[in-house]
């Protein structure tokens, strides 16, 4: 009954649009592009964290476990077989897929709070494994990805920009699988799941299927993100990136604080939390250690208290789009 | 073989107080407490501070931690956590998970990166018998953890707020009409429950050294003992701190110590998987 071109999908495409055209308005090679290419990235994480997180309301508190699963088999594929990350991001994505596959099994009756236990716990063991696995992994060291130069066919790139293009492109194609998630057939599945899984089971919906296949979407893209993540920085570390704080968490966060559940909270949330530790960093990083991550969880514990639904909250309700929390 | 079980019992002990914290916190506000583990993280250094600067042993030293500790969770239950009782479990976790950021950071700007730990006589002594091994502190903070869960189960029994946070925990609604102010109920109750583990981390610090990341190391840990024993239960968070303890220890003869939480994590997912009622239900 909607037309194709509601309000917010117009905003979200000249969202998109304006975020194409921002490489030849600012320095290519600058910090200002880097910053711009981490909040699209982290939108990104954000929105394959909703597809469980909001879709499902089963708060997931691990995906920096799939995250660093990514990162490690693309980077472990190219180090040691000199296989192509772009072949790599596919490998990551599997391998986090059966990981969630296989972590679905015992979590997939719990809820709340047992369910972001479980989570936890998983990325925490990830990180122990990366650690202690130095044969393989590299141990606490972390991986570094050589400088090649310009090579697309090994992902690697000398301007930001064609770096920003490709996080960019991973964004657009990571909301579009939530919206399509959210407006399809599974996606009513998912929201009759949470709103009372009894019910849904009764009305003859396979809860486990529906939830296995949501985590295991959720789990690919996150995967994803950390391929490209770790092409873009060039190193990594398991205490860095399978962090519970400044991954895990803060893919959730950005998430709630936009708007759970909805289309354009993890975009509106990234574009708001990101710029704003970035601030935050160059401002208090200098003063003490620890500053800046404390200012990151005072906010977390204000945003929690002051609008616990999101700053989708202050977006006209009836203008929705389908598949958000309220419509 | 046997070595390994005694240690594991002795270590269990202390595992058991740090989790019953958790799993009284859990009982009475029905609120999973991410943070948990940053206020052992305050206990060990309030117990440091003590022994360095009034020359404490830590094992009275943790009496001062279980005092300060008590007040400053006295204090996060009526300022924060009180606001997120009756919300939906996100806000809660991520209320939460946002007091672990904030107090880890805080004590990395308060107390800076370094290691601490203390020196005491008793550190490297032990007893022996017959051909095992019982190392001084661990053993201290064994009796110290039990003595302190002996105290904790006779005030619950016995006392009247003891009484009245069993009472809230059950039915919060028909103790407030029995004359329960639940409000300073659940406060006392979460006093209580970081209070605990922050004792249990003072009587540790003999055998481990302090940081600000130091929470991090017991996370994993004490969630698994508390979901053994089942959530909410605080005789069941003891018993499940002797088997993780036990289980710990033994698989230190198989695996490398760094997979320790390895093998925790087996534990806990096995049990989320063949026990899940048991969970819910917390008991």
């Amino acid at each position: 009954m909607r037309s194709f071109l509601s309000p917010g999908r117009v905003a979200l495409l000249l969202f998109f649009l304006a975020a194409a055209l921002l490489p030849f308005f600012v320095d290519p090679r600058g910090h200002l592009l880097r910053v711009a290419a981490m909040v699209l990235l982290f939108a990104a994480m954000a929105q394959s964290w909703n597809v469980v997180g909001g879709l499902a309301n089963q708060i997931s508190l691990g995906h920096a476990g799939f995250f660093g699963l990514g990162a490690y088999t693309s980077t472990l594929l190219f180090l040691k077989l000199g296989i192509s990350p772009w072949f790599g991001l596919f490998a990551g994505a599997l391998v986090a897929g059966s990981a969630a596959a296989l972590l679905s099994i015992p979590t997939f009756r719990l809820k709340g709070h047992y369910f972001a236990l479980a989570t936890l716990a998983f990325a925490e063991v990830m990180r122990v494994i990366a650690n202690s696995w130095a044969s393989l992994t590299g141990g606490p060291v972390g991986l570094s990805i050589p400088f090649m130069g310009s090579q697309p066919a090994y992902f690697a790139f000398r301007a930001v920009s064609s770096y920003y293009w490709i996080i960019l492109a991973l964004l657009v194609l990571v909301c579009l699988v939530f919206h399509l998630l959210a407006t399809g057939a599974i996606g009513y599945r998912l929201r009759a799941v949470r709103e009372n899984e009894n019910a849904a089971e009764v009305a003859g919906i396979d809860t486990f299927r529906v939830k296995l296949t949501a985590s295991v979407i959720s789990a690919a893209l996150t995967a994803v993100c950390g391929t490209v993540f770790a092409q873009f920085t060039f190193y990594f570390d398991p205490d860095s990136i399978f962090a519970l704080a400044s991954i895990s968490v803060r893919m959730a966060m950005i998430a709630i604080v936009g708007g759970l559940g909805t289309l354009a909270g993890p975009i509106l949330g990234a574009l708001f939390l990101i710029p704003l530790e970035e601030v935050a960093n160059a401002l208090l990083s200098s003063k003490a250690a620890g500053l800046s991550q404390f200012a990151f969880g005072v906010i977390l514990i204000a945003a929690i208290l002051i609008q616990p639904r999101g700053l989708m909250a202050y977006w006209p309700k009836k203008r929705h789009p389908a598949g958000s929390r309220g419509a | 073989m046997f070595q390994a079980l005694v240690d594991g019992i002795l270590l269990g002990g202390v595992y058991g107080v740090i989790a019953t914290g958790l799993s009284l916190v859990f009982g009475v506000l029905g609120v999973v407490n991410f943070a948990h583990a940053e206020f052992l993280m305050l206990g060990m250094y309030v117990a440091w501070f003590a022994w360095r600067w009034l020359g404490l042993d830590p094992m009275l030293g943790s009496v001062l931690s279980f005092i300060v500790v008590f007040a400053v969770g006295y204090l996060v239950q009526r300022t924060l956590i009180e606001r997120v009782l009756k919300a939906p479990p996100a806000a809660q976790v991520f209320l939460t998970v946002g007091l672990l950021i904030v107090i880890e950071n805080a004590a990395l700007m308060a107390f800076g990166s370094e290691f601490r730990s203390v020196s005491v006589p008793y550190q490297v002594e032990g007893y022996r018998l017959g051909d095992i091994f019982i190392g001084a502190p661990y053993l201290y903070a064994f009796i110290a953890a039990i003595i302190l869960a002996a105290v904790l189960w006779l005030y619950l029994e016995r006392s009247w707020t003891g009484r009245a946070i069993r009472a809230v925990a059950q039915d919060p609604m028909a103790s407030t009409l029995v004359g329960v102010d639940t409000r300073r109920t659940y406060a006392l109750a979460f006093g209580l429950g970081v209070a605990l583990t922050a004792f249990g981390g003072a009587v540790i610090l003999p055998y481990i050294t302090v940081s600000p990341t130091v929470g991090g190391q017991f996370v994993v840990l004490m969630f698994t003992v508390v979901v053994l024993g089942g959530l909410g239960s605080v005789a069941g968070a003891l018993a499940g701190g002797i088997v993780v303890g036990v289980v710990q220890s033994m698989s230190t003869l198989v695996f490398p110590i760094q997979l320790q939480n390895l093998c925790l994590f087996v534990i806990f997912i096995a049990v989320l998987a063949l026990r899940p009622q048991g969970l819910i239900k917390g008991a």
